[in-house]
């Protein structure tokens, strides 16, 4: 049976089997390789994904329960190639290194920015709780997020 | 010398190429569903530890039903004399839903402190009930303080049962039943959850104690009843402090001190992340806490 | 030369795309026909393999390739070659690779692991140091006399893999001074794993004879060379180019998975992928290895240290590897920092039944330094001196000897001190904790170097004013390669560093390198790229003379343009200049090559060494103030400070962003992630459940000062900083937890359980049987120095 996925908009069909984390349809069958299957435990977030508008680590989520489901990978979430607001924070910020956490760290901040727009220090490091970085250190992700949330 | 299993060299390795995904619309349907697998087949709810089972080494099951989408496993009625959560709830709306009620602090502690946030979108309290192998459960010890209840359906009809007897035999529960609601007795208690990381947040807790008290006017303890999660491979009640804390003015030293005195009565166990002893010996520091923490709620 | 200071805290060219989910790194590669593939890996410690058929295997669906031992012929290592690609035979270790499969889908080549017939008859094993240095102890190499040397000098014997040695003085003469007091401290550390977010990956292809490899690695020459080694063919028949890396910390600093592709694709005609998966990552990764130390001091009450010695004893696990090098960190580090009348130090590399231990950011220097340290505060509390009055009488200062006999340049460590006091006291004082923690405080030193070996590189000026870049640099994240040296090339030409394309790592395009790590990459791949820019720039000023009439002395490169000094807006364009140059005599190149100066040792001080002295010594200070909870052993961290020597800061920005990022990474070292062994051999740490590294909570934002002037010869006075970060990390924890909690810290990490076993006096004081009482019987060979070390 196939399914169809709604990705960044784009209707898709794929004919994987229902318990294929969805991150590895991403990736090998859509060719999205934003979402970095890292630990596949739901514990580094590198693979977060909105699901209905909702951050979700696409690792423990199954195809059969994408079915359906309007998914933005981190590849459509700079609109016409702009950078969004996170984005562009953590840019301006210099608060790249390798690169690989960002993927889920755009996702989870950019979810953040959405709905917590009076987010403090704390509650940004709370909500990275799912979300690792082993170069930078967080600080300057989290000096970034403020940035964003100041630049309405 | 035991050879280990084989390392894993992908995730698919156990992934079996027939296992199925019932996306169940209705309660019925997903009884049904259960009914006709039998062993064969399983709840799927969040799919947080589900879908673990290839870092585990363990293989799926042949079939699973969805029960993430049935409007009624979904829902939270709270009603004057009792809170009926829907097995699909999951912990962060769980959270969101009893924030208001002081008496559930417990709860909404354990619910929105549990894992991440990302994890707590999809993790469901019927899957954190069910899953035996899970010790560190933050829900089971907050649920056994507020002595609740589970509600266990299949296609033949529902019965209930206490948390303690549903802990009892959940590894044991027959095909085809589901849990499909957990009620919890609204009271005049004051409850607490103290959880205890690793870190400060983000692994699972290596020791947890929960905690509901009620008091009388003159500040003493009426009822007390406690739980210690993730020390021992199963959740229980610590009835012998809740009896010593009867009667007494409730002092979170006191109650350490207490705790730390009958605490020889667990076993603790044994892993990578922390061994017996640690687990045991934190549960005087985490009884002073909940019982500070309830104090000022 | 136009200012440098005009680039500074340059932006990532790179970052755009890795935010917007865009960047390719090795393991999203997919090209067409591609095949996937997966290792069949050992599951027991030791043993010997009875049967292998691959037979099975071989005839199921989708399989292509399978290859084994028999495919790959050479050994490689560091210092010895005792490392096969397969195991031959016998079993070192659980998760050595025995066979690898190439199939149509992942899936398809899983299935033909399992169908592969092995049999492996179990043998006793050395799972620990003290296992294996056990006088009956089972050998891990039992033919280890066989192996060819690749470097002469090292100690050798049985279990112990290398050892090096240094003497510098009469030791024993010190120790028996009746003014003295004999300070005795011993320590143990667990592993490190890097945790990199891309583990290991690589797609490779064989097309026209030659393998060509894109790989997530630090060391594409070495990749190169390795490989040729292994497979028995000529190294120029392998190219090896690189894509962004994901996250490297040393892990990726020696060859990892890129025969088994290269094999597969020779044998399949095809192109193959194989990524590791987390759970082989957090099991056979290159760990930062366990360490066993013992130090003794004699020092006198006035607090100067008159003798040291020490025995440190690392893990290679099955194979030597880096260890085999790092035995000789340990005089630099551990016999670094201070000013010591005499010294003599046992370095051992020790093997074990366990998987391969590797490069770690500041590798050995990050434990050494904690031991080191710890001692210092021992000996302090002994003599009853203010340890921080201690380390400033006794670091290392203009004109002191190093424990090989070095000579050291300049006052720096004193001077950083006194930066870190202003530091600390420009700090609100600490909060009282009112909630029952114990508070704390400490500030511990470190030494580590720069690894500068040979680079080079090309810069090719285009006639529209850019220039390209062409190194075998690695960009893994740091920004080096994206900031640093664009801001060098672009500084020497007076171009927009924007305009300085860097070609990405190809051994095809670029000359040797020795690799991304060791700090080296804005030191030497800057040097040779600063004298390549260099070239071009003379070049141009000669052909920019006879355009613009004036003597290339009076000319300047900057803004774009070449112009006469103090005229600004006269003279050409850089591109006219290039574009006339280009028609005139050709296209305009440099080419630039550096390599390490090799600063003398004390003749006879050292044997068994790779590197005798230090060309370029990197310090560092660090500062912090911790609370302890009685209650569960929890450690907060409530500041840190850094003080760090980085020569000269092209990218302060980037400096610090280094320096949070490897502190943090130091804390999760001291704190919270732990690697332990089981009974089975194997690492029981096999995911991020119980591997613990920091998250946002539990960190905090470092204090940092730069302290800029301290001799350096990298270019333009630059020493290597990313590296760094991390050295004294473990150090200022530890000290701090010991200062508050007056307990006696030997072990790291210290996650809850241990601190509060300390809290508890539950833990005995650490033994360690297996290094013997006198120095001297530590030795597999009396000290005696090789002539004419490198």
């Amino acid at each position: 049976m196939a399914l169809s996925l709604t990705v960044n908009g784009d209707h898709l069909a794929s004919t994987a089997d229902p318990t294929t984390p969805l991150v590895d349809i991403l990736r090998e069958e859509l060719h999205l390789t934003g979402a970095k299957p890292v630990c596949r435990e739901g514990f580094c977030g590198a693979c977060m994904v909105l699901i209905d508008g909702t951050p979700r680590p696409s690792c423990l989520t199954p195809a059969a329960l994408a079915d359906g489901c309007e998914i933005r990978t981190v590849e459509g979430l700079a609109t016409q190639g702009q950078l969004n607001r996170i984005q562009a924070a953590l840019d301006t910020s210099d608060a790249v290194q390798c690169g690989m956490c960002f993927p889920g760290m755009v996702v989870s901040l950019t979810h953040l920015l959405a709905t917590t727009p009076d987010a403090v220090r704390e509650d940004i490091r709370a909500a990275l709780t799912g979300n690792i970085c082993r170069c930078t250190g967080y600080e300057r992700i989290i000096d970034a997020t403020l940035l964003a949330l100041a630049t309405k | 010398m035991i050879p280990g299993p084989q390392m894993r060299n992908a995730p698919v390795e156990t992934r079996n190429a027939t296992t199925s995904i019932h996306v169940a619309p209705s309660l019925a349907s997903a009884l049904d569903a259960l009914a006709e697998y039998g062993a064969a087949g399983a709840a799927f709810a969040g799919g947080t530890w589900i879908m673990r089972s290839p870092v585990r080494h363990e293989p799926l099951r042949a079939h699973y039903v969805a029960i993430g989408r049935i409007p009624e496993l979904g829902s939270i009625r709270i009603g004057p004399n009792a809170v009926e959560i829907g097995a699909a709830v999951t912990h962060a709306a769980l959270a969101a839903a009893l924030s208001d009620l002081p008496e559930f602090n417990v709860l909404v502690a354990a619910a929105a402190r549990s894992a991440n946030p990302a994890i707590r979108e999809m993790a469901t309290i019927g899957g954190n009930l069910a899953t035996s192998d899970f010790a560190a459960a933050d829900c089971v010890p907050a649920l056994l303080c507020l002595d609740a209840e589970v509600e266990i359906s299949s296609r033949d009809g529902c019965e209930r049962m206490k948390l303690e007897r549903f802990l009892e035999i959940r590894s044991t529960l027959a095909p085809g039943r589901l849990v499909t609601q957990i009620i919890v007795p609204r009271g005049e208690h004051k409850t607490a959850h103290a959880r205890l990381p690793l870190r400060k947040a983000g692994d699972y807790p290596v020791a947890i104690v929960s905690l509901s008290i009620s008091v009388d006017g003159t500040g003493r303890v009426r009822t007390a009843r406690i739980a210690v999660g993730s020390v021992e491979p199963v959740a229980r009640r610590w009835e012998r402090l809740d009896a010593a804390l009867i009667g007494r003015p409730l002092d979170p030293a006191h109650a350490a001190r207490v705790a730390a005195e009958l605490a020889g009565e667990f076993a603790g166990r044994d892993s990578v992340d922390a061994p017996a002893w640690y687990r045991v010996s934190v549960l005087p520091g985490l009884v002073r806490r909940a019982v500070a923490a309830a104090l000022g709620a | 030369m136009s200012d440098v200071a005009a680039t500074m805290d340059l932006r990532r060219r790179d970052a755009a795309d890795k935010l917007r989910g865009r960047t390719r790194y090795t393991m999203d590669r997919y090209l067409p026909g591609m095949l996937h593939a997966a290792v069949l890996r050992a599951s027991v410690p030791s043993g010997r393999i009875v049967r292998l058929d691959i037979s099975p295997a071989a005839r199921l669906p989708g399989v292509r390739a399978i290859v084994t031992a028999a495919d790959a012929p050479g050994m490689t290592g560091i210092g010895i070659a005792d490392h096969p690609l397969f195991a031959r035979d016998v079993i070192r270790y659980d998760g050595e690779p025995i066979a690898a499969v190439a199939a149509n889908t992942l899936a398809q080549a899983q299935a033909a692991l399992a169908a592969i017939e092995v049999e492996i008859e179990p043998l006793p094993a050395a799972l620990t140091m003290a296992d294996a240095l056990a006088p009956e102890a089972p050998l891990v190499h039992p033919n280890w006399r066989d192996y060819e040397v690749l470097l002469e000098g090292g100690a050798r014997e049985g279990n112990v893999a290398w050892e090096a040695t240094v003497v510098r003085g009469d030791v024993d003469a010190a120790f028996a001074r009746p003014d003295v007091e004999i300070v005795e401290s011993s320590f143990r550390v667990g592993r490190q794993n890097h945790v990199a977010f891309e583990p290991r990956a690589v797609v490779a292809s064989y097309e026209d004879g030659r393998f060509h490899i894109e790989t997530s690695t630090q060391v594409p020459w070495g990749i190169r060379n390795a490989t040729a080694r292994l497979l028995g063919v000529p190294p120029s028949q392998v190219r090896v180019t690189v894509p962004p890396v994901g996250g490297g910390f040393g892990l990726k600093f020696d060859l990892a998975i890129e025969p088994f592709a290269a094999l597969l694709a020779r044998a399949s005609g095809r192109p193959v992928r194989l990524v590791n998966s987390r759970e082989e990552e957090m099991l056979t990764c290159l760990f930062r290895e366990n360490a066993d130390i013992r130090i003794r001091s004699a020092v006198t009450h006035e607090g100067e240290i008159v003798g040291r010695e020490a025995v440190v004893l690392m893990d290679c696990g099955a194979y030597g590897g880096e260890q085999i090098f790092l035995t000789t960190m340990t005089a630099h580090t551990l016999g670094g920092n201070y000013r010591l009348g005499s010294v003599r130090l046992v370095s051992r590399a020790v093997y074990t039944n366990t998987a391969p231990n590797g490069a770690f950011r500041c590798c050995n220097g990050v434990y050494n330094t904690f031991a080191l340290e710890r001692h210092t505060d021992e000996i302090a509390a002994r003599i009853g001196m203010d340890p921080l009055a201690f380390r400033r009488l006794n670091v290392l200062g203009d004109g002191d000897l190093g424990a090989t006999g070095q000579v050291f340049e300049a006052d720096v460590l004193r001077p950083m001190l006194d930066r870190m006091d202003t530091l600390r006291d420009s700090a609100a004082p600490p909060p009282a904790l009112r909630d029952g923690r114990l508070y704390g405080r400490a500030t511990t030193v470190g030494t580590w170097f720069v690894f500068v070996g040979p680079s080079a590189a090309t810069v090719n000026m285009n006639a529209d004013g850019t220039a390209t870049l062409v190194t075998s640099g690695v960009e893994i994240g740091s920004g080096s390669m994206v900031q640093s040296l664009p801001q060098i090339v672009a500084s020497t030409l007076g171009i927009p560093p924007e305009t300085v394309i860097v070609r990405a790592a190809d051994t095809d395009a670029a000359g040797y390198d020795v690799g991304v790590g060791g700090g080296r990459t804005t030191v030497s791949l800057g040097a040779a790229s600063l004298s390549a820019a260099q070239e071009v720039r003379t070049k141009l000023l000669k052909v920019a003379s006879e355009m613009i009439e004036a003597a290339p002395e009076d000319l300047v490169m900057r803004h774009g343009r070449i112009e006469i000094a103090g005229a600004p807006g006269s003279g050409r364009t850089v591109a006219e200049v290039a574009t006339y140059a280009q028609a005139r005599n050709g296209p305009v190149s440099g080419t630039g090559a550096f390599t390490g100066a090799g600063v003398p040792a004390m003749p006879g001080c050292v044997a068994g060494h790779f590197i005798d002295a230090i060309d370029i010594p990197v310090f560092a200070v660090h500062d912090c103030e911790v609370a302890v909870d009685p209650e569960t052993g929890h450690v907060e961290v409530l500041n840190y400070r850094v003080v760090q020597d980085v020569g000269r800061a092209l990218n302060p920005r980037a400096i610090h962003g280094q320096i949070q990022g490897g502190v943090v990474q130091g804390l999760g070292y001291a704190l919270h992630e732990e690697v332990t062994i089981g009974s089975n051999g194997r690492v029981c740490q096999s995911g991020f459940e119980t591997y613990r590294v920091p998250l946002a909570l539990d960190v905090v934002p470092v204090e940092i000062s730069l302290y800029e002037g301290a001799p350096s010869m990298g270019p333009l006075g630059t020493k290597g900083a990313g590296e760094v970060p991390i050295l004294n990390v473990g150090a200022a924890i530890a000290c701090a937890v010991a200062n508050a909690t007056g307990k006696r810290i030997q072990e790291l990490p210290l996650t809850p359980p241990r601190v509060l076993e300390l809290l508890l006096d539950r833990k005995p004081d650490l033994a360690l049987p297996h290094i013997a009482e006198a120095w001297a019987d530590n030795l597999v060979r009396p000290h005696k120095a090789a002539q004419g070390n490198m």
